[in-house]
């Protein structure tokens, strides 16, 4: 529970990673993370430690160290450690003897933004308190594992809602780029690392919906120097390059988005779209949510996740029902996958926030089948579209707390 | 102590298992009308159900204590924190079609405080207001996030009108109607509309739960085991409450020993135990642990031996305890506080409160609506009638101002506790503010269409 308290209250901002070699990168913070946690106990104890020192004076001192924080068990003795270090460099020495005549008394406590490390220190009956603020370090990531393995790498996170992340090339460079409700940002790889470069307003005449949604579009002609193309709801942006920097044009519209190869128009002051599709089926669907094509052996079908939680298939325009979808969320996108029929469907799972999890599913016939376990996130998805090339999908989830949005590029992988 | 803290985690845990067997997630869906139930006014001043619907604030305070814009875009503060000003949001209306100008905010603001404003003086400069104070106004941002500073248009009108994510349409007998703001600037609420009925009973109110009359009615901390027991889906707070006994300086009292004595005999564990089923946390400080982090320096043990002692020689005529705005549960906490008081040699009587005489005792139940500890510890100090000091940032010297004034022993902090809801299976995303308040706004309903 300690643990989950501080996944859940103290996550801090992760650093971005290249989308390129996200295993790479992954290895290294692995490699980082304890590297960080010994990093981050230093400063503290050192100021307490002066602090402390500056009461007490140089001297034996008897010294306990209590926790009453989310910092794992297994760290308190290297921060206790730590702490006897710095008090040892301003001339106080921790005694085990019960005769010195200055007892400090260290608890590391923590409130809703930080870390507290209190010193009482005792020499008779006085007793003085000293304190320190500091920041909690990293939490290590979940994993999942299946038949089917869905991975996951991180592409970045924010306070603000990211709608959707897509990479584009500008000449040999590739650059990242980010929507938000109001805004583009663009990002470029300087030493590995996603740095901002530009960052384009998207202006609105009206009040966005209040779960907005967004979608980046590739463009096919790039030739033409048109990169993509934006989609919010009642605004359409074209992106577009000239000697070397982006550039964004933004224009109120109620233009269909392109969803599949069908488009559908949304609707501007919900999360949903309409169900109005063009050039559209002598049946349309109903309202939804998200759809996906999905490749297999007879055709490509289409699913649509319906408002009204149901998810229906259209196999040559002809709209079925298909079972196994329960436990569906609204969220499903398809991505291209080496194993069994070459598509994959990626879900957003049943249930409440702040939980959620993304788990793969195979429609040979009219039932979805689990080919994969529920790759667990920390928070819930509040977006999932395919990147163009449909080799991987953006997926981001909104946590709790600290309330952030957090990017992910999700693949599959056979066993 | 450590376990305490966390139990509110513990309580929302348990209703996200509960909710997960609920009902598949998908997205929030438009539409549908949610019924609220209260045991207070909805409209009440300064914190009402309906007033925190229909109005907002120039900043809001987050979970972790950070202060965010609300109609206010940005601030500054200049003179040491003695000059404040801030700039609105543009392209903001009221209900009624207003626009939302500093004037207007000003008016609100002014009438919100009336005397006892923070700041000693209100202007508006182009798109801005400034305020400026005689004393330093360190906190001023985290201030003007509490429920008093909320903007409305008219105040005192039977249906004022906010710039809030809900709109008034009709009040009647204690109960609020309200519809979304489909022109809300932080985006249309996903209900339709809400209905805030107040002044219902708690057996009314769980019984309406029960039958799918209502989907969101309180739980009183002291039910919130009861209410788990019975399968309801609960979601508590933060501990936000702090149940104090507020001890007078006078006659007899005037003796800080006495005072000492009486904190001494208090047992704050009993109070915990038994009366509100080990929700909640004992505190001998003002301010929650969750918020400071330093709360375990401030001791919570009886200790009625020393009670004793500082009680020798004292006079011993009885002293009379008041109920500030009884329930049921604070008259079994001052009873429970006689019986006390008496185990020490002190004699107390529990009394309703007169307008001839001075209480000696006072029990209050103060909830804390600041998120940030230096607002906070501002707040309460405000509450119980001190003197706010000027600076209080860090948690060394808020630690500092706390501790001198428990010393003086007029206010002796019982126990910290969470504010609690019950809530419906077709009642979707609801989550509570750092103060308890549902954020009723992002909630949607199951089967709306």
């Amino acid at each position: 529970m300690q643990v989950q308290m501080r996944v859940a209250g103290y996550n801090p901002r992760q650093p971005m990673i290249s989308h390129r070699r996200p295993l790479l990168l992954l290895f290294v913070l692995v490699l980082l993370v304890p590297a960080r946690a010994s990093i981050s106990w230093d400063n503290p104890a050192d100021e307490l430690a002066k602090q402390i020192a500056a009461i007490a004076g140089p001297g034996p001192a008897k010294l306990t160290v209590k926790n009453r924080s989310a910092i794992p068990a297994d760290q308190v003795a290297a921060i206790r450690r730590t702490l006897e270090r710095q008090l040892r460099s301003y001339g106080v020495t921790a005694s085990g003897s019960a005769e010195v005549a200055t007892v400090i008394r260290v608890t590391l406590s923590q409130n809703l933004q930080h870390e507290l490390w209190v010193a009482e220190v005792q020499e008779g009956a006085e007793v003085k308190v000293v304190m320190v603020s500091t920041d909690p370090p990293a939490a290590a990531a979940p994993s999942s594992s299946a038949g089917v393995t869905i991975r996951k790498a991180f592409l970045l996170a924010e306070e603000m809602p990211i709608l959707d992340v897509d990479f584009v090339s500008v000449g040999d460079e590739r650059r990242m780029i980010v929507l938000e409700p109001e805004r583009l940002t663009t990002y470029r790889q300087n030493a590995g690392t996603w740095v901002k470069d530009q960052i384009f307003d998207i202006a609105h005449s009206r009040p966005l919906p209040r779960d907005p949604r967004g979608r980046i579009v590739l463009g096919t002609s790039a030739a033409s120097g048109h990169l993509f193309d934006v989609y919010l709801p009642g605004v359409v942006c074209g992106g577009s390059e000239s000697n070397g920097r982006l550039l964004l044009s933004c224009n109120d519209s109620d233009d269909p988005w392109p969803v599949v190869s069908q488009k559908a128009f949304y609707n501007s002051t919900r999360n949903y779209f309409t169900g109005v599709l063009a050039p559209g089926y002598s049946t349309q669907p109903g309202p939804f949510y998200n759809a996906a094509e999905y490749a297999r052996s007879g055709g490509t079908v289409t699913l649509f996740s319906q408002t009204n939680g149901q998810v229906v298939l259209y196999d040559k325009g002809v709209p079925k029902i298909i079972t196994g979808t329960r436990d569906w969320g609204s969220d499903i996108a398809s991505i291209h996958s080496a194993c069994g029929e070459g598509s994959l469907l990626l879900v957003s799972a049943a249930g409440a926030a702040p939980i959620d999890s993304v788990r793969a599913y195979e429609i040979p016939g009219r039932e979805a089948i689990p080919v994969s376990g529920p790759m667990p996130l920390d928070g819930s998805v509040m977006a999932m579209w395919p990147t163009n090339d449909a080799a991987t999908a953006t997926v981001v989830i909104r946590k709790e707390q600290p309330g952030q949005y957090e990017a992910y590029s999700v693949s599959a992988v056979c066993n | 102590m450590k376990p305490t803290v966390f139990r509110p985690f513990v309580i929302n845990s348990l209703v996200v298992c509960l909710a997960l067997s609920a009902g598949a997630r998908t997205r929030s869906r438009y539409g549908g009308a949610l019924r609220i139930e209260t045991q207070s006014d909805p409209w009440r001043f300064p914190d009402g159900v309906a007033r925190k619907l229909v109005f907002d604030g120039l900043t809001r305070v987050d979970d972790s204590g950070v202060v965010l814009p609300e109609l206010a875009i940005r601030w500054e503060s200049q003179n040491d924190n003695h000059r404040w000003q801030f700039w609105l949001r543009p392209g903001i209306r009221f209900h009624d079609g207003a626009a939302l100008t500093p004037a207007a905010v000003a008016a609100s603001l002014s009438q919100s405080c009336a005397k006892q404003c923070p700041w000693d003086g209100l202007s508006t400069v182009g798109n801005s207001l400034v305020f400026v104070g005689d004393s330093a106004m360190p906190q001023l941002p985290a201030e003007l996030a509490r429920s008093m500073y909320l903007v409305a248009r008219q105040h005192d009108a039977a249906e004022p009108s906010g710039t809030g994510p809900f709109r008034v349409t009709n009040v009647t007998n204690g109960v609020v109607s309200l519809a979304a703001n489909s022109d809300y600037w932080q985006g249309r609420p996903f209900v339709d509309t809400v209905q805030v009925e107040g002044k219902r009973s708690l057996r009314d109110q769980w019984l309406d739960l029960s039958v799918g009359r209502a989907d969101i009615v309180e739980v009183p901390a002291e039910l919130l085991h009861q209410a788990v027991q019975d399968r309801l889906m609960v979601l508590a707070s933060h501990p936000t409450d702090l149940l104090v006994l507020s001890v007078s300086s006078k006659g007899a009292l005037h003796n800080d020993q006495l005072r000492q004595a009486i904190a001494l005999a208090v047992d704050r564990s009993a109070l915990f135990n038994v009366i509100f089923q080990k929700e909640g946390e004992p505190t001998g400080s003002l301010l929650p642990a969750v918020l400071t982090g330093y709360g375990f320096l401030f001791p919570t043990e009886r200790d009625i031996t020393r009670a004793r002692n500082y009680r020798a020689g004292a006079s011993a005529s009885p002293m009379v305890l008041t109920i500030d705005n009884p329930d049921a549960s604070t008259q079994l906490v001052a009873e429970r506080i006689v019986l006390n008081l008496r185990e020490a040699g002190l004699n107390a009587q529990v009394r309703p409160p007169s307008s001839q005489s001075t209480p000696d005792l006072v029990l209050k139940r103060i909830h804390l609506e600041a998120g940030d500890a230096a607002a906070a510890l501002d707040e309460m100090l405000e509450d119980l009638g001190q003197k706010i000091p000027e600076e209080t940032g860090n948690p060394d010297v808020l630690y500092k101002t706390e501790r001198d004034f428990l010393k003086t022993y007029q206010a002796i902090p019982l126990l910290y506790l969470p504010r609690a809801l019950a809530f419906s299976e077709r009642v979707r995303d609801l989550r509570l503010t750092g103060d308890g308040t549902p954020m009723i706004v992002d909630v949607s309903i199951d089967g709306a269409k």
